[in-house]
């Protein structure tokens, strides 16, 4: 503790991440198998063992983060969300019945409505969160409407649809701005201080790596002749790629130059998508601030795509794991079935196969990614800040109360959760 | 247990760092263990906290510390003990603090527990007690409501049925040239329809589909595939499909399926929310149990069609010739499930319920020339 000066307070600004590896992995694994045997009910328990385990080695200014919330909470948390989704899907569903503009309405009355609501689920569930993150025995708070949030993000996002992403920098500031400037650690007020036109400069180049080849496999494919085609492939017969040559000439290297375009503007998002995930991460670590205390963040693009690099690896070894396996499992299921006197057990055996197959898989990738990638990021988002003005700590006093956990159970009911 | 095991002198002191939980200032401080509480003091030697011992609980940490707070504490007041020897000592006298974590590892062996028993519970309601609500709630509906559910399929149905072709309804029997076929298709109903007697009306459709297949909607809606006319060799033959699908209307088997896949997602949807995809494996699990839903139906609507065949005066042998000849995928979607041995066994089935004596022509041979060519245009 020789950092400490007599106050107490580490001025030396770095953020530490104490947690180990193979904690982590040993108790993500054990929670994929739980929430298969538990079809998912699980999932409140391992979510609260996750938050535990980032917030408690997560040591800011030589304290540690504690996090308060409890599994419980969670599970009566999306018991009540069910309790108000029920009826609303019920009167969507009564809606889709009726024959007139109200039923050809109904859908996509219900994806606004439903769009909107998971953005004040977002918002909600963040206050959560906040409000279980207790730092030197205060805790964080947050204030601000929940309805404002999702109404703001709500015309950010058809903003950002819009303009094909370009909006989504000045989106992000301005959401953010909404977020901080609400949020509180004790009586200090938080904010963001991270400007969108900057990052909009930054995400420019990517964006058009990723736009003009589509762009232009897209304009290709409208210069066709589509009504030739179409009559040419709808008179049929035996020659109809010859007929098709013939109606339309040039379409052949046309659609490969579509789908050579194509590919390249997905392959570069694949690529460039970890280098992208850095920009905003650094760029919003900068921007926040708490009173005088400010953040810098230091992330370098290149851990990022090593965090990547262990996910493609580990995904890999886990997918040839999972095909000998189900090849050999397949087998047996066939063996054994021809043995029963069921005429169905054949198929059903499998289809049963194949679903406990799709789930293992999905869980699987899904642990991988949870234990690379995200806990990675986490790592090097927290290791990469340096923070200043951290003398403000000695004298915040506490503020806020506990907020239920309503938001975490709507945002999982819609499927719109976070860490 | 003061005489711990952690050696021949308990120990009963020692530092720690204390939050008051009223401002972010970090005390140094002396933790004394007095027999019935935990005492907390400054270095002045003034005593800052002191909490009973049962009040203390413990909070997540980082393995290497141990973070009390206490329970009916109106603040969130900390004490961080790094010394693993106080630790311990703690531990001993705390009867919430649980290092070894064995309480907690109850706790969640109760969790799983009853997850467990949810799931099976879960499940099967899913199997038995769906298709029993169902089966129960299906005949209790109004026909209007029925046929109104039957037109909302029906707009979805006919959507994905259509494939869109250019210069051609996508029902037959429209054209003037295609007007007898609709006669003949006319009186067959009418002679089915008499023999069924059923509440409501039925409307038949014979639409442009490849396929050799009919599909019957709530509500009396039966489409005819245009594939089904053309692979049948006789009146009895498309008469046999038919009546199998009026069995299906009869028994309200379409109903019945909404609402059992209303209440399946529900139940795995919405209940049990979604971990990486869970909608996918709701999707694989309702088409497993709907199709196993619909095998029994099938018979029933097999054993319909021979009745009414039967009734009506027509060979109901035909409808066992055509499904041979289809392969017995007379419903979309579950054709996986239904590989020969299952068909076989529904021709016996049906050659079994077959009367004996001789059936009574269905229709005219001009008539029947005439439905074969429903679908052949103006």
């Amino acid at each position: 503790m020789a950092s400490l000066d007599a106050g107490g307070i580490d001025t030396s600004g770095g953020v530490r991440f104490l947690g180990q590896r193979r904690y982590y992995w040993r108790l993500l694994t054990r929670g994929a198998v739980l929430l298969m045997v538990t079809l998912g009910i699980y999932r409140f328990w391992l979510v609260t063992d996750v938050r535990r385990f980032l917030w408690s080695n997560t040591e800011i200014a030589g304290e540690t983060l504690e996090y308060s919330g409890t599994a419980l909470e969670l599970l009566l948390g999306f018991l009540v969300a069910i309790a108000l989704l029920i009826p609303i899907y019920a009167a969507f569903f009564l809606a889709a019945l009726d024959l007139g503009i109200l039923g050809k309405l109904s859908g996509v009355v219900a994806f606004a409505a439903l769009a909107v609501l998971g953005q004040y689920a977002i918002y909600r569930a963040r206050r959560y969160r906040l409000t279980r993150t207790i730092y030197r025995g205060l805790r964080f708070h947050q204030k601000g409407s929940a309805w404002a949030y999702a109404f703001r993000a709500t015309l950010w996002w058809t903003a950002t649809i819009l303009t094909f992403g370009l909006a989504y920098p000045f989106q992000l500031a301005s959401l953010e701005r909404y977020k901080m400037r609400n949020t509180f650690y004790g009586d200090l007020a938080g904010s963001f201080g991270a400007s969108g036109f900057m990052l909009f400069l930054r995400g420019l180049p990517m964006w058009l790596l990723f736009f003009v080849p589509l762009a232009l496999a897209i304009r290709n494919l409208v210069g066709l002749d589509w009504q030739a085609l179409v009559d040419a492939v709808a008179q049929g017969g035996d020659d109809v790629m010859s007929k098709i040559e013939g109606a339309s000439p040039g379409l052949g290297s046309a659609i490969v130059f579509a789908m050579l375009m194509g590919g390249l503007s997905v392959a570069l998002a694949a690529l460039l998508y970890p280098a992208f995930q850095t920009m905003i991460l650094r760029w919003w670590s900068s921007g926040l601030r708490f009173g005088d205390i400010e953040m810098r963040s230091h992330l370098r693009v290149r851990q990022v795509y090593g965090a990547y690099a262990r996910f493609v690896g580990f995904a890999s070894l886990f997918s040839i794991a999972m095909a000998i396996i189900g090849a050999i499992a397949l087998l047996l299921a066939d063996a054994g079935a021809s043995l029963t006197k069921i005429d169905a057990a054949g198929p059903i055996a499998t289809t049963l196969m194949l679903l406990i197959g799709y789930v293992v898989t999905a869980l699987g990738f899904s642990t991988i990614y949870r234990a690379t990638v995200q806990l990675s990021l986490w790592q090097l988002g927290m290791e990469s800040l340096q923070l200043s003005g951290l003398s403000a700590l000695e004298k915040v006093k506490a503020s806020g109360r506990a907020s239920s956990a309503f938001g975490e159970g709507l945002a999982d009911a819609l499927n719109v959760g976070g860490y | 247990m003061p005489d711990g095991t952690e050696g021949p002198y308990p120990m009963n002191s020692g530092t720690g760092i204390y939050f008051d939980g009223i401002t972010s200032a970090r005390h140094q401080v002396a933790v004394e263990l007095a027999p019935d509480s935990l005492r907390i003091s400054g270095h002045d030697g003034r005593l800052r906290a002191e909490w009973p011992y049962n009040e203390i609980e413990e909070l997540a940490a980082p393995d290497s510390m141990l973070r009390l707070g206490r329970r009916s504490s109106a603040t969130l007041e900390r004490l961080e003990i790094r010394e693993p020897a106080l630790a311990a000592e703690i531990d001993v006298r705390a009867t919430h603090v649980d290092r070894t974590g064995s309480l907690q590892r109850r706790q969640r062996m109760r969790v799983i527990g009853w997850s467990l028993g949810a799931t099976a519970s879960l499940v099967l309601v899913a199997w038995f007690g769906l298709p029993a609500i169902a089966a129960r709630l299906a005949p209790m509906l109004p026909a209007a409501v029925e046929r109104k559910l039957g037109d909302a399929v029906d707009m979805q149905v006919r959507s994905m049925l259509d494939p869109g072709k250019k210069g051609v309804t996508f029902d037959c029997g429209t054209a003037a040239a295609e007007m007898p076929g609709r006669a003949a298709l006319d009186k067959l109903m009418r002679r089915l329809e008499v023999a069924a007697a059923l509440p409501i009306p039925l409307r038949t459709n014979v639409v442009r589909k490849d396929e050799a297949n009919a599909i019957a909607l709530p509500g009396g809606r039966v489409y005819v595939f245009q594939g089904l006319i053309a692979k049948a060799e006789n009146p009895d033959e498309i008469a046999g499909v038919i009546a199998h699908e009026i069995g299906h209307v009869a028994h309200r088997d379409g109903t019945k399926a909404m609402l059992e896949g209303a209440g399946l997602s529900f139940l795995f949807g919405m209940l049990l929310g979604d971990f990486v995809g869970g909608g996918a494996v709701v999707l694989a699990a309702r088409n497993v149990l709907q199709s196993s839903y619909s095998r029994e139906a099938e018979a029933a609507a097999d054993a319909y069609s021979t009745d009414l065949m039967n009734k009506a005066g027509g060979d109901a042998r035909a409808l066992a010739v055509i499904l041979e000849k289809t392969g017995g995928a007379t419903e979309p979607g579950v054709k996986i499930l239904m590989d020969h041995p299952d068909t076989k066994a529904r021709i016996a089935a049906i050659n079994r319920m077959a009367a004996t004596r001789p059936p009574l022509p269905l229709l005219e041979p001009h008539e029947w020339a005439a439905l074969k060519k429903i679908c052949a245009g103006s």
